[in-house]
């Protein structure tokens, strides 16, 4: 593994050096930021093990003063644990100033983190997706910069409401960075060149997997009792669709959008089928698979292959496939992407013309490096339509499966049903925007049954 | 398969940590019947374990000063004495992990609908990792590929439900019992010899991997009969990481350095990533939290090494099955606690 002065360790220096560039080539600010002072403030609305790591993440950056000086959450448990990781932190831990005083629980919580800040600081917005657009709104409001975690959106309604939102941020020149952070895989950005290039010809077929076992909460096991309705859907917030989207919005939206993004289109349209099988007392909305088609204009086609079933073989990859050869768009997981081209179409090791060169730089933090950037350079900044977009083509793909459907993305946008349209109006004491049955059970989606929206 | 092995002698077996009414009688008697391989089945999967004996010895740990590529922790070479035990002939693979840390056992027998005994209830409680966000094979192929990328912690909790699960005490080797396997009476360098050109025919390494772990058993095994003892993926043992205790523990018999620290521990064996120098019976290598360096989340889990892609592990059985009490406070025990956030 960590074998000294082995080629893979001249490597990982090799890879180190260049992250490190990147890094330098960032480091010399103007002091545009906060007029009166350099330092960025950072505050965390959000505080599950992503938007913990997140603020790792942005605390990293080392192109000038970062500091986090507010936490928001819903559960005090979180707020000790994201404390406690980031103070006790070896390498960001002098970074943190969250006294008790600047942590903030319950549902307006998020106000009263970004009432800390002060314009040109950053809000990090790493809540279930559902309640984005109401902190976005607010964040746009007092004039923060802002990096949301992905997806953005998750029904038709509150795109179209984003979208418009975001016209006052563009207004405004702030930065806003949107956790798809496979858009600054440098490997990938290479990639995309390549392709746009004609290295491998037209895109005819794209394909994406991401198929493990049960993923992280999507899962539900019934409610014990211990928590309301309410707060036992955020715990496990990727079994609910008017939290995460589910499964496919969650997990899928990666895939989707890195295929899209190799296209440079979104699709047109979407048919898909799934289905549940092991579900025992499982109590959430997530089918066990899904396999969406989309098809661009241009008639190329997208296949996207979702499943959480133990047992079963694992991909988690996408691929490109071109009129003169073929691409791996990134080859499992998330990171690294190990991009690759080939002149044939079964990705033969002796066709393989291009490959980036390992290892990588870590996307994670890359996309933090160009926010901060673009806050320091005072660069136009503001990835949220293609977030929105990003998230909505995800949505179309699931409401094509849960109802059984083609769904056309015009038609997808202009769809009235908003999962949670009083998600801004929750308190502690609230009911769910989806409460269980008598038998602790909520709504499913019933291909067929139920076509004109994705529950009821 | 099945019929080459016979059943594993229940002689000095005591399942003191089961008390279950339905399990097989324990046969005491005055001394060891001859240790032989065995197959232990997975109860309510299609999943078997296969064992191999190691007999009981005195062997010369570490490596020599003179040996190429030696590093200064495998030094001054030390006797120690091993007790007999069982280990598995193959590195654990995803089909019989995911028993496990997916519960494909309790999910067959809920759809067969099952009930449960007295033993399936002792294993329905041991815990299981968290659900994790991403494909831990990393593309590299599950089924009889060998399992990757757990904490020592998440190994250490296999043993214990694999434990539960057969009835038999299961749990990671230690350093020195790993070495004495692999050696396999041998004093040099690989098992098979000193010259690295012969690695082709027994491991799994940098030069030959083609970038990936691969299935369990391909290559030749040692004179003991253990296949990828050297290279596929490195495996954890027991022990703390300490470059001086072997040497400190010369002439003990079953030493084992008790972790009292996350981290180093040790791993042993070499993998598809490393070159013939950390494939030597004698390399050692400790942990790091930089194993968890991907890991978008924070707390990072106590289960998963998003960054170990080429470490796993395999398990042994003592001939000789230890007290609770020798087990509370020698084999089973390691600081600092893990716990969930």
């Amino acid at each position: 593994m960590t074998t000294p002065n082995t080629r893979r360790d001249f490597l990982k220096t090799s890879g180190k050096v260049a992250a490190a560039t990147t890094l330098i080539s960032t480091a010399a600010p103007k002091n545009v930021h906060a007029a009166e002072d350099n330092t960025i403030r950072i505050a965390l609305v959000g505080c599950g093990g992503r938007g913990t790591g997140a603020a790792l993440n942005a605390l990293s950056v080392d192109n000038g003063p970062i500091q986090l000086v507010a936490i928001a959450d819903v559960f005090e448990k979180n707020l000790n644990s994201t404390h406690a990781a980031l103070s006790g932190h070896n390498k960001v831990g002098s970074k943190v100033d969250c006294p008790a005083e600047r942590q903030f629980i319950g549902f307006d919580a998020y106000r009263k983190a970004m009432d800390v800040l002060k314009p040109g600081d950053v809000v990090i917005l790493a809540t279930p997706p559902g309640f984005r657009w109401v902190h976005y709104s607010y964040a746009i409001e007092r004039g923060l910069n802002v990096f949301m975690e992905k997806p953005v959106t998750i029904d038709a309604p509150t795109s179209k409401r984003m979208l418009d939102i975001n016209k006052q941020a563009v207004d405004k020149n702030l930065k806003v960075g949107v956790g798809l952070m496979c858009r600054h895989c440098r490997g990938r950005q290479e990639l995309f060149d390549r392709i746009q290039s004609g290295e491998i010809g037209d895109l005819t077929m794209l394909r994406a997997y991401r198929m493990a076992g049960p993923t992280a909460s999507a899962a539900v096991m019934p409610n014990d009792g211990s928590m309301s309705p309410l707060f036992h859907q955020i715990k496990n917030f990727h079994g609910f669709l008017w939290l995460s989207g589910g499964a496919v919005s969650d997990f899928l939206i990666h895939n989707i959008d890195e295929s899209c993004w190799m296209k440079n289109a979104w699709p047109e349209k979407a048919i898909a089928i799934g289905g549940r099988h092991y579900r025992g007392d499982h109590i959430d909305q997530n089918f066990d698979t899904y396999a969406i088609e989309y098809t661009f204009a241009d008639g190329a086609k997208l296949f996207v292959d979702g499943r959480t079933i133990p047992g079963c073989k694992n991909e988690f990859a996408s691929f490109a496939h071109g009129t003169k050869g073929s691409a791996v768009i990134s080859a499992a997981s998330h990171t690294p992407a190990k991009s690759k081209l080939f002149t044939d179409q079964a990705m033969s090791k002796d066709k393989m013309t291009w490959a980036f060169p390992q290892p990588e730089p870590n996307p994670y933090d890359l996309e933090w490096v160009d926010l901060i950037d673009a806050i320091r350079q005072d660069r136009p900044y503001n990835e949220v339509e293609r977030g929105v977009m990003a998230s909505a083509v995800t949505s179309m793909g699931r409401m094509a499966a849960h109802t059984g459907q083609e769904i056309t993305l015009a038609n997808f946008m202009e769809h009235k049903h908003e999962f949670a349209p009083e998600i801004d109006k929750l308190t502690m004491d609230s009911d769910s925007p989806l409460m269980p049955n008598a038998e602790g059970k909520h709504s499913v989606p019933m291909p067929g049954l139920v076509k004109k929206r994705e529950y009821l | 398969m099945k019929d080459l092995f016979v059943t594993p002698p229940y002689a000095v077996c005591r399942l003191t940590f089961l008390a279950a009414a339905t399990l097989a009688p324990v046969v005491l008697a005055d001394s060891p019947q001859p240790m032989k391989p065995y197959t232990e089945a997975i109860e309510h999967t299609e999943v078997e374990l296969e064992m191999v004996p190691i007999p009981g010895g005195t062997f010369r740990m570490g490596s020599p000063a003179d040996e190429e590529e030696r590093k200064d922790d495998e030094g001054p070479q030390a006797d120690v004495t091993i007790s007999p035990f069982w280990m598995g002939k193959f590195e654990v693979t995803w089909d019989q992990y995911d028993v496990w840390s997916e519960q494909l056992d309790q999910m067959r027998r809920q759809m067969l609908s099952i009930k449960p005994t007295d033993r399936d209830a002792l294993v329905d409680g041991v815990s299981k990792p968290t659900e994790p966000y991403t494909d831990m094979s990393f593309g590299m192929g599950k089924g009889e590929y060998p399992a990757i990328c757990m904490t020592q912690h998440a190994a250490r909790t296999f043993c214990e439900w694999l434990s539960a699960k057969t009835g038999h005490y299961y749990r990671l080797p230690t350093e020195a019992e790993w070495e004495y396997a692999a050696r396999a009476g041998t004093t040099t360098a690989y098992s098979f010899g000193e010259d690295p050109s012969d690695l082709d025919d027994y491991a799994w390494y940098f030069d030959n991997s083609d970038d990936a772990y691969h299935e369990v058993g391909q290559k030749k095994p040692n004179p003991w009969g253990l296949h990828d003892m050297h290279g596929n993926v490195a495996e954890w043992v027991l022990d703390q990481y300490d470059p001086a205790f072997y040497a400190d523990h010369a002439k003990s018999t079953d030493p084992l350095n008790v972790p009292k620290t996350l981290y180093p521990r040790v791993v042993r064996g070499g993998g598809w990533d490393d070159d013939p120098d950390m494939l030597r019976s004698a390399a050692r290598e400790g942990s790091s939290g930089e194993w968890k360096d991907q890991d978008p989340q924070l707390p990072r889990s106590i289960w998963y090494h998003t960054d170990a892609l080429g470490v796993g592990f395999r398990v042994v059985r003592p001939m000789t099955e230890p007290t609770a009490e020798q087990r509370s406070t020698k084999w089973d025990k390691c600081e600092p606690k893990q716990v969930d956030e």
